[in-house]
This record gives structure tokens, sequence and C-alpha cells, in this order.
């Protein structure tokens, strides 16, 4: 293929240019000291979910000014076009530096909502909300779940009401990760009530800023908020926000959820390799059981990885990834869990006492974060029902009333 | 942690690969299927020796990953896999496993030319069946020099394909320590006595050497590491035959879950049997990563063999067992019955992880391997 560099010559540039662009991590983390927060979802306060997100859209925005930042896009959007497989080449280089942990109102953006415009929005939306969205100058948010309609999305309540040459929104979006950061939020709302559900429904883009628009943050088990309730009272979206179709908007939906799925493959990895290093660092031996719980989750984290690796080999070979890509949430929250336990087993009682020690109570917030990966994104109940009716091709559930 | 660094192209498929898994799928159809297994099974040598020849000879599989001046093909054994799999997938009694990942690998580790050819040839051709005695669990044989030249005396029990293979490669203590050797037996030096065994696909033997005549293969003092290699190798030719084992049970169990009804539905479309297809598909796709994978590292020579084959033994051995375990669960009454297949796959599931180890004991292996049992 023309153009394309050879993987190693393309990991030594990116290599190159980190070192210029950026600090490179200690080599050997130093067990015992600095940062030990192992928290699935961040407790921060608004200010500092600002200041973090400012940070981390510094270094986004310094990365796609240089070529970095939309390796799998075109030219037109400032991309260089390079297979999908050439982004996780360059995010293993990035690994051995000091960069922002990007929290996910990031690959929101980037991996969920950016290439849904490009597949459903007209040429005029691409031009003006790509560019910003891949440099995060504009950072959306998914308004998509209700308190009606979690699990079952398709039976959203939130009204949109043609007026003139827009809508008039009216609805209550809940489970809003980064609403408080967001410039845009993608809602699914309800066009045409007497339609069949999933015919009835349209995709727009509102500005967070919009008058009507009201953000309440929700304080979920770990003691923080990381996710917020949006209230919508008359706002006014113009249609030329609208994205895809008038009654289409569940197709544009299922793209977006379809990329979050195959965007969930890599959860709890990081904090899966902290609890092996924790078992290596435990100051006792550990029993002969603690040794198989760990390498237990060592051969966990290690297949979840290959699962994304096949993912990505799928994509490259331009082939649209298959069973693997499905498999990986509920691969990846059983992964959280098994974490969980092995902490739970090597820490004991500094699990349930914070006795001042680093890298113990700190293991709190995974303990009580991992649950909400079960949920958020599609639970696990959902996501098996997806696997045995679209892959495996298992007869749907009978109907029940309002489908 | 482990550097992971591997291209990801290394884990699908290749179109070579494809076709060949497509070549076998339709010969072993034809010549291995449940009826075919069982006839197999009750024949005197407990496999198809047509069949044998025409893998060996038409398709090549023997030869896949032995070096062409052996009269190999000079694939890898990544090639092998894909046959592994589909052997495992209908159960195939042939001894591929005993004679060309285990005492192939043997021979080509212990990097004795002369062996190596003396015998790979024969192996390449499907004229030679070989198995690896000593090499699972500790025996007591014994070698010494003899006037005639070197001779085994002592027990190895538990030798897959032990009854009736052609040459059988024994790790043995001489008197300069444990060394390989390469020992055609007869029947005047050496019994061997089958034993009854759980899995009748695959079977075992205890042999006695009775001053039986062998020839020392490699260098003495090697024995050990050759064994290390061949042990490896054999876990990684097992987990490709139970990712193919827990996908055909996937299958079948999908095909009777459509077809069988109660309450009037498909019992596939409840979801107390949905959810627990949809978690033995997330299982076999973790095998399926974790087998190619170790492939991929026994293929390349990688360093990080070890750490691969037990991490696929682990993943694989689990995956086998959930499937298997599901085959006859959620085939009800008829799942339990002599006739249904599902009990020779939880046989075969069970007994294998006799073969080079249980999930447990790779875990052990593991933990070591990555520091942590101190």
């Amino acid at each position: 293929m023309d153009g394309i560099p050879d993987p190693d010559e393309f990991r030594a540039d990116a290599r190159s240019w980190l070192k210029g662009a950026a600090t490179a991590r200690a080599a050997h983390r130093e067990w015992g000291r600095g940062d030990d927060s192992v928290a699935v979802f961040e407790n921060w306060t608004e200010a500092e979910e600002r200041a973090h997100t400012d940070r981390t859209r510094d270094w986004e925005r310094t990365r796609y000014d240089q070529g970095w930042g939309a390796i799998g896009w075109p030219p037109e959007y400032g991309g260089r076009e390079l297979p999908a497989y050439y982004e996780q080449l360059y995010r293993a280089e990035e690994a051995a530096f000091d960069v922002p942990r990007r929290t996910e109102i990031f690959p929101v953006t980037r991996q969920l909502v950016a290439p849904a415009i490009r597949i459903w929005g007209t040429d005029e939306q691409r031009r003006r909300w790509l560019r910003p969205m891949l440099r995060t100058d504009e950072l959306a948010c998914q308004l998509f779940s209700e308190t009606e309609a979690g699990s079952d999305l398709a039976a959203v309540r939130t009204r949109a009401v043609r007026d003139g040459d827009g809508w008039i929104v009216n609805g209550h979006k809940i489970w809003t990760s980064g609403a408080r950061v967001a410039t845009w939020g993608v809602a699914v709302c309800r066009t045409d009530p007497e339609a069949p559900r999933h015919a009835g429904i349209t995709v727009l883009l509102v500005r967070m800023d919009a008058p009507g628009v009201t953000v309440r943050p929700i304080r979920q088990m770990t003691g923080g908020s990381s996710f917020n309730e949006v209230y919508l009272d008359d706002v006014f979206v113009p249609d030329s926000d609208r994205l895809g179709p008038v009654g289409e908007g569940w197709r544009v939906t299922l793209t977006v959820l379809a990329a979050e799925r195959l965007d969930s493959g890599g959860l709890g990895l990081d904090n899966a390799d902290r609890a092996l290093d924790l078992a290596r660092h435990l100051p006792r031996p550990l029993t002969g059981g603690e040794q198989q719980q760990a390498a237990d989750l060592f051969a966990r984290a290690l297949v979840q990885r290959l699962i994304a690796l096949r993912v990505t080999a799928a994509l490259a070979a331009g082939r649209e990834p298959g069973a693997e890509a499905s498999v990986g949430k509920l691969h990846a929250t059983a992964t959280m869990r098994a974490t969980t336990d092995l902490v739970q087993q090597l820490l004991g009682p500094s699990l349930a006492a914070d006795t001042g020690e680093w890298g113990t109570f700190a293991w709190t917030e995974h303990l009580l974060g991992a649950p909400g990966y079960r949920i958020a994104g599609g639970s696990d109940e959902i996501q098996r029902n997806i696997l045995a009716e679209r892959v495996l091709g298992l007869p749907k559930e009978p109907k029940g009333a309002g489908r | 942690m482990i550097r992971l660094d591997v291209d990801p192209a290394a884990l699908s498929e290749t179109d070579g690969q494809r076709q060949l898994r497509s070549v076998l799928r339709d010969l072993l159809g034809q010549y291995c299927g449940p009826v075919g297994v069982r006839a197999q099974v009750d024949s005197p040598r407990g496999f198809d020796q047509v069949l044998w020849n025409r893998l060996a000879r038409e398709i090549g599989v023997h030869g896949l990953a032995l070096p062409e001046e052996y009269g190999g093909a000079g694939y890898t054994y990544a090639e092998l896999a894909v046959a592994q799999e589909e052997l495992g997938r209908v159960l195939c009694p042939a001894p591929l496993l005993a004679t060309v990942v285990l005492a192939g690998h043997a021979l080509l580790v212990s990097g004795d030319q002369q062996a190596c050819a003396r015998w790979l040839p024969g192996i390449a051709s499907g004229e030679l069946t070989a198995t690896v005695a000593g090499f699972l669990y500790p025996a007591d044989v014994t070698a010494e020099r003899g006037p005639g030249g070197w001779v085994l005396r002592g027990d190895a029990d538990f030798v897959p394909g032990g009854e009736g293979a052609d040459l059988l490669l024994v790790k043995a203590r001489a008197p300069d320590g444990e060394r390989l050797f390469a020992c055609e037996p007869d029947g005047a030096t050496c019994d061997r006595t089958a034993r009854r065994v759980l899995d009748p696909t695959r079977r075992q033997a205890l042999v006695r050497f009775r001053g039986a005549r062998a020839e020392p293969v490699g260098e003495p003092g090697r024995a050990a590491e050759v064994v290390d290699a061949v042990l490896d190798a054999g876990r990684v030719a097992l987990a490709a035959e139970h990712v193919g084992g827990s996908a055909h049970a996937l299958d079948a169990v999908l095909a009777h879950v459509s077809r069988r009804t109660q309450f009037g539905r498909a019992i596939g479309s409840f979801q107390a049997v949905k959810h627990r297809l949809a978690d033995l598909l997330v299982e076999i796709e973790g095998a399926r990563s974790a087998s190619a994978y170790a492939s991929a590292c026994l293929a390349a020579g990688a360093s990080e063999l070890p750490l691969a084959a037990s991490a696929a033994a682990v993943v694989c051995t689990g995956a086998h067992r959930l499937a298997t375990t599901e085959y006859v669960q959620l085939h009800g009454g008829i799942g339990f019955t002599w006739e249904h297949p599902a009990h020779l796959y939880l046989r075969r599931a069970r007994a294998d992880e006799a073969l080079f180890g249980t999930g447990d004991d790779h875990r052990l292996r593991l933990a070591g391997l990555l520091g942590l049992a101190r």
C-alpha cells in the first residue's frame, strides 16, 4: 500500500515526537510513592473536573496540531488516513510518557460521536463539527438514558417538536458523563409519538449552553459525582443541528452504541496490573490459593488485551470485527470484579478500615466503582442478550406490551 | 507486566490457514464423524490408518511444522495449530499430538541432526507413529551401556499412544545424568499394556523396558531443557484442540436449543439458556485469543512461550470444561445417553487435564513465572 509507513518506523517516529512534546514516565513507577488512586470513576468537584479537562485538552490539541491526533482520519479532518491499528501503535508509545489521563468525555467525543457524525452528518455538519471535535475544542456528551428508558433505550420520552426552522426539546436525561464540561449533547429524542417506537426517534445535537439546559450532578455510590442529570426545558435546536434523517434516530443511536461496545475492551486493565503489583509487593508470601487467584487475574488481563488486538487486526484487514468485538465488555467487567476479589483477599482489614498506609484503602475506589461498569454502556445482561441474539442467532425474547 | 509486543495480524487467520481449515473440515467431516470416531476407537489400533495416511500425504498435516530438510513443509506451529483445532473439533483419535508435537518436537529441539534425519522423515510421511515416555510424569527408567549398545530398564506409565507407537522417546537416567533416548520397542524386551482410559479417543499405556535397545538422542545434560520445551509445545497444541472441541460443543448446543421446544417455545429463547451460552461464547473467544497468541509464540520461538503456554492452558482448559459441561446439560436427558457424543467430549476435556496439568496447576506455574511465588 502506498504512503503507509512500516509499523516499526511509525512507532520510532511517534517515540521521537513524544520525546520532544512530553516527559517520559519513570521506567519503573516506584512502589509505595506517588499517586495511589485506582478510581474507576473520578470523585471530582466541578472545578477539579474542569481543570483536569483543560489539561487534557491542551495535550489533545498539541497532538492534533502536530499530526498525531487523528491518525486514522482523512487529511481533510487533520488526519493521516492510516489503518486503525496505527492509533493503537501510537497509544502503546504514548503509554511510556507522562500525559494526562483521558476522562470519559474524550473517547466519547472522538471515538463515539465523531465517527457517527462522519457516517450520518451532512457535508456542512462534517465541516463544522469534525475538526473541532477531533481537536477537542468541542466536547460532546451522550444524552441517551432516561429514568424510564435504561436498558430499553427505545422507550425514550424526551420530546422534540417542530418549530419553524428548528425543534423545541423537552425532557429529562440521566447518567450523562461529562455533561459539566461538554459543549454539545447528542440527544435521542422522540419526534413522532404515533409511529412505532423505533421509527419515531430523531437525534439532535444540543448546545449544552443553550437556554433551558440544566445540568445536575448525581452522587454515585463511590461518594463522588461522575454522572449527571440533564434537564431540557423548551430548548431550541436549529434543524441544521439534527444528525441523520427525521425518524432515523434509532439507527444513528445504534451507530454510537456499537462504537461504545468496541471502545470498552480496555476497561479495568490498568487496575488489574496494579493489583498484580500489589501481590508482588505484599510484605508476606502469598498462599497457594492467592498465587492461583493472582495468576488467574494475569491470564484474564492478558486475554482481554489479546481480544482487543484481534479486533484491531480485523479492522486493519478491513473486516468487520465479529464475536471478538462483542465479548470485550463482558470480559472487561469480569476482569474488574476479579481485581476487586484479589485485592480484597490480599488487603484484608486494610481495605475495610483506613490505616493511612499507601496503596491500601485507596482500593475502595475500585471496589465501589467497578459495579458501575456492569450497568453503564449496556448492562451485562443486555450484553448477553446482544451476544445471544446477534452473534449466536438465538431466538428473540417474546415481546412485551409496547413493542 | 508482560510486554505484549505482538503484531495483531499474527492473531488472525491467514488465507492459507483458512484454506487448510476448510480442507480439513471437509475431510474429517467425511471420515471422522461421530459414528466414524466410535468405529475407530473400537478398532485394534484405535485410529483410522487410511485417514492417518491421507492427513500425512495428501494434506501434509504431519510435516507442517517440520523443516523441509527432514521431509516437512517448512511452515510453522501456527499452521499445525489449525490442524489440531480441527482434529479436536471432531475428537479425531489419530495420535498426531503424540507423534508430531511431542515426539517430533523432542527430536527437533534435541539438536541431534542424525536422529532428526533418521526419524523425522518417517514422522512427516505418516509411516511412523511415535510418542514420549517419562516426560509428563516422573518415570523410573535407567539407561546403561551394554555390550551391544545402550539398553533401557524400568517403567513409564501414562504414555500417550504408548501401546502402538513405533518409536518411543524416553527420558532415562544414564550414568552421566538424565538423557533422552530413542527406542524402537520390540515385544521381547518391552512390555506395553494399554490402560483402561477415561477418554477412549486418546489411548495410554504402561511401558515396561526390560533391557530394550535404545540410542541416545542429543547431548548429555540437555534432557530437562528438551522436556520443558516439548511440554510447552504440547500445551500449545492441546490448547488449540480445546478451542476446536469447545467450538463444536457450542455449535451442537446452539443447533439443539434452536430446534427443541418446551412450553411452546424454542428453549433457546429463554434467557436462562441464552445468557449461559453468551457466557460460554465469551470464554471461547478468550480461549481462541489465548491459543492464537501461544501458537504465535511457539511459531516465533518467543521468550514469552512458557507464560503464553501456561496462560493458554488455564484459559482453554477452563473453556473446554465449561463447554463440555454445558454440552451435556443443555441437551437434557438425550445428552446423558451413551449414544449421544456429548460424553465423549466431556471425557476428553477431563482426561486432557491430566495430560499437561489442570488449570490450577498452570495457575501455580504462572505465579512462579510472574514472580508471585516467594
